[in-house]
């Protein structure tokens, strides 16, 4: 029952958009004005688009950061093998659902 | 090939694939120190949250071809393509996590095949199970051949590069982390496809004038076909007549053949979709599962279907295609929209380097999502239904959960053999997917009767799958689509009805098969003797106490969430109706 604690899925979401949004929407910056957005209507997608992926991959990580440290605090045993520990992910998962 | 290319490029673009292909290593690597026995490794320790798992099950179901196939079929038939989503799609999901999640989960079975071994018999197990194995490896083949296909058309990549490199990708993250890392991934790459696609349809309607001018264009298309105007931007309005709709089916058909036997016989007892639901950690959860993937679900027409529709009105015409979709010659040596080309073109028409990074990596994304489904469908149904069962019973967990890595790198190499197949003879592909579409249209006439009628015995099951098929097949074999060929396409034992359409078709051939399992199988189960009532607690449902739902809120009770998801479709048919 270790599994949904060991690794909040969030965080590697949430790294995965913000690299591909830093990445889009950094080259959006350096590119703004060029020729090929003819293509994409005048609209300067990698920009705004990177932007938009990089909020959402803060926020989750941000999200999977702090769910993480609930579980493992500084000192205590594994989360998963003390009963507050179990408990703690009960309520986790329910506050998944919620995200 | 270099100079056939239809897309270029940048360092970027590749960057961003680049990133993506370490994230999904990344998770399999971080996951694989929790496979510790075969229950992690095959059904992630039944430890998931509901949200995760629920969106694993559409991803898993989102592979390259739904997406291909979507857009081709929003630029062949319109909107009313999405009756594959709101009528071929959610209800069987709202009733597979109402009704028949508590007997998956609560039987403990560790797959739908051993459900029927419980319910039923080995036979009827063995059947189920030796279809389904050989199901998914050569699903997994087509779709691989398909990506290969089009990675070589689009970018001039090699066909053998292409197919190698991601199988390569999907079988390093599973064989570390298993289900676990396969449904991980399937989140990831659900928030990829839904964030690669949506900047395309919001381009491709800023290109057209918005819905109204999409509308406008496609009445003329649609004119221009011989159908009525709004034929095209409507779902059901043109439902009643058969010769009226570009899909050739009037509403019974649609809602007989789609709407209940193929899409109850696909979402209820497909182990690619249900093992994700037995991956979660409660009953409740599990039941939530169907519900929660239902909601992005109904919203996906918008996703993949839109872009074909855009493709077929927005100009740029190659000589003999429409709109942005290329002609082909077709292997009677017709020309022939190549429709399945309709989403790559406006991804390439509209998206500037960088973002067509992204869109082909969502791409990418839904083909390894895809085939990571099939692979772990497999790998458990070989290692439980089949290994365990007829191979080599009684040994230890450990030899399980080796056998299990084993049968991934066997699944794998078994789909690139396939997809190399494809390569090389596309009829027998064709015929392949004919003889899996004989053999999945009779299953929910099993479940249904093993799950709610108690007298079903397991003769009955087995010579009414069996039957069902053989139904399906002489069906098909006295019918033929309009202006199709005798063969493949049926007429082969004589010709006494042709249909508008092919899918008019394969829904009557549904139809039957279901109809022919239903009667067998209660005429086999009334001539042979039941299992006594004792055997069948918590297998079917008359013997089986209630699930309580144990959440305190009454929003988060699957009844309720089937009822929201069922309020939302209806109001989404009357949207588009």
């Amino acid at each position: 029952m270790s599994q949904a604690s060991a690794l909040d899925l969030r965080l590697p979401i949430g790294g995965l958009f913000t690299a591909i949004g830093l990445l889009v929407g950094g080259y959006g910056l350096a590119t703004n004005g060029d020729a090929m957005y003819e293509r994409s209507l005048a609209v300067n997608i990698n920009l705004w688009w990177g932007l938009v992926m990089l909020v959402v991959g803060v926020i989750m990580l941000t999200m999977g950061w702090r769910a993480t440290r609930e579980h493992h605090p500084a000192s205590a045993l594994p989360a998963e093998s003390t009963p507050e520990g179990l408990e703690t992910e009960r309520r986790e998962h329910r506050k998944g659902l919620e995200h | 090939m270099d100079s056939l290319r239809m897309a270029h490029l940048a360092p970027i673009d590749y960057a961003i694939m680049a990133v993506y292909f370490a994230a999904v290593l990344v998770v399999g690597w971080l996951l694989r120190r929790l496979m510790r026995t075969s229950t992690d490794f095959f059904l992630s320790g039944r430890s998931l949250p509901p949200w995760v798992t629920g969106l694993a099950f559409i991803s898993a179901n989102l592979g390259a071809q739904e997406v291909l196939g979507m857009g081709a079929s929003g630029a062949k038939y319109g909107i009313a393509t999405s009756h594959f989503y709101w009528v071929g799609a959610i209800p069987a999901m709202v009733f597979v996590g109402l009704f028949m999640m508590p007997f998956y989960y609560g039987s403990r079975a560790r797959s739908v095949p051993e459900y029927l071994k419980l319910r039923f018999d080995e036979k009827t197990r063995t059947l189920n199970a030796v279809s389904f194995a050989v199901m998914t490896v050569f699903s997994s083949g087509i779709s691989m051949y398909a990506l290969g296909k089009l990675l070589n058309l689009l970018l001039g990549w090699s066909f053998d590069v292409s197919i190698f490199a991601s199988a390569l990708i999907v079988l390093a993250y599973v064989t570390l982390g298993g289900l676990t890392s396969a449904i991980y991934n399937e989140v990831l790459q659900f928030f990829l496809i839904v964030f690669g696609f949506l900047p395309l349809v919001y381009l491709g309607l800023k290109a057209v004038g918005g819905w109204s001018g999409l509308s406008t264009q496609l009445a003329a298309v649609s004119a221009a076909r011989g159908f009525p105007a709004d034929a095209y931007t409507h779902a059901w309005r043109t439902m009643g007549d058969a010769s009226q709709n570009p899909i050739g089916v009037e509403w019974f058909g649609l809602v007989m053949g789609l709407g209940f036997v193929l899409s109850f016989g696909y979402w209820c007892t497909d182990f690619l979709v249900v093992q994700r639901a037995m991956a979660a950690d409660s009953m409740t959860a599990a039941r939530r599962t169907p519900l929660i993937a239902a909601l992005p679900k109904m919203f996906f027409p918008f996703l993949v279907i839109l872009p074909g529709m855009i493709a077929l009105v927005l100009g740029g015409a190659h000589a003999g295609g429409q709109g942005l979709i290329p002609a082909k010659i077709d292997a009677s040596g017709h020309t022939v929209l190549d429709y399945d080309l309709a989403t790559p073109m406006l991804l390439i028409r509209l998206f500037p380097t960088g973002m067509l990074g992204l869109g082909l990596t969502a791409l990418l994304a839904s083909f390894m999502s895809g085939m990571a489904g099939n692979v772990t469908a497999f790998n458990t149904v070989w290692t439980y239904d089949i290994y365990q069962a007829h191979i080599r019973k009684g040994a230890s967990d450990a030899h399980y959960l080796w056998m299990g890595r084993v049968a991934t790198v066997a699944g794998i190499v078994l789909a690139i053999a396939a997809a190399y197949v494809a390569n090389a003879f596309n009829n027998i592909m064709d015929m392949l997917q004919l003889v899996f579409a004989f053999v999945n249209a009779p299953l929910f006439a099993t479940f249904f009767l093993g799950m709610f009628w108690r007298r079903s015995t397991g003769h009955g099951a087995f010579w009414g799958l069996l039957s069902g098929t053989l139904g399906a097949a002489v069906h098909h074999g006295l019918t033929l689509p309009a202006g199709g060929s005798i063969g493949i396409k049926g007429g082969y034992l004589g010709i006494l009805h042709t249909y508008p359409s092919e899918l008019a078709q394969t829904f009557w051939t549904a139809i039957t098969a279901w109809t022919t399992c239903m009667v067998v199988t209660i005429i086999v189960s009334l001539l042979t003797r039941p299992r006594p009532d004792e055997e069948l607690k918590g297998l079917v449902y008359a013997l089986t106490p209630r699930p309580r739902d144990t959440e305190r809120h009454f929003w988060q009770r699957p009844v309720t969430l089937g009822v929201i998801v069922l309020v939302m479709t209806l109001m989404l048919n009357f949207v588009f109706f």
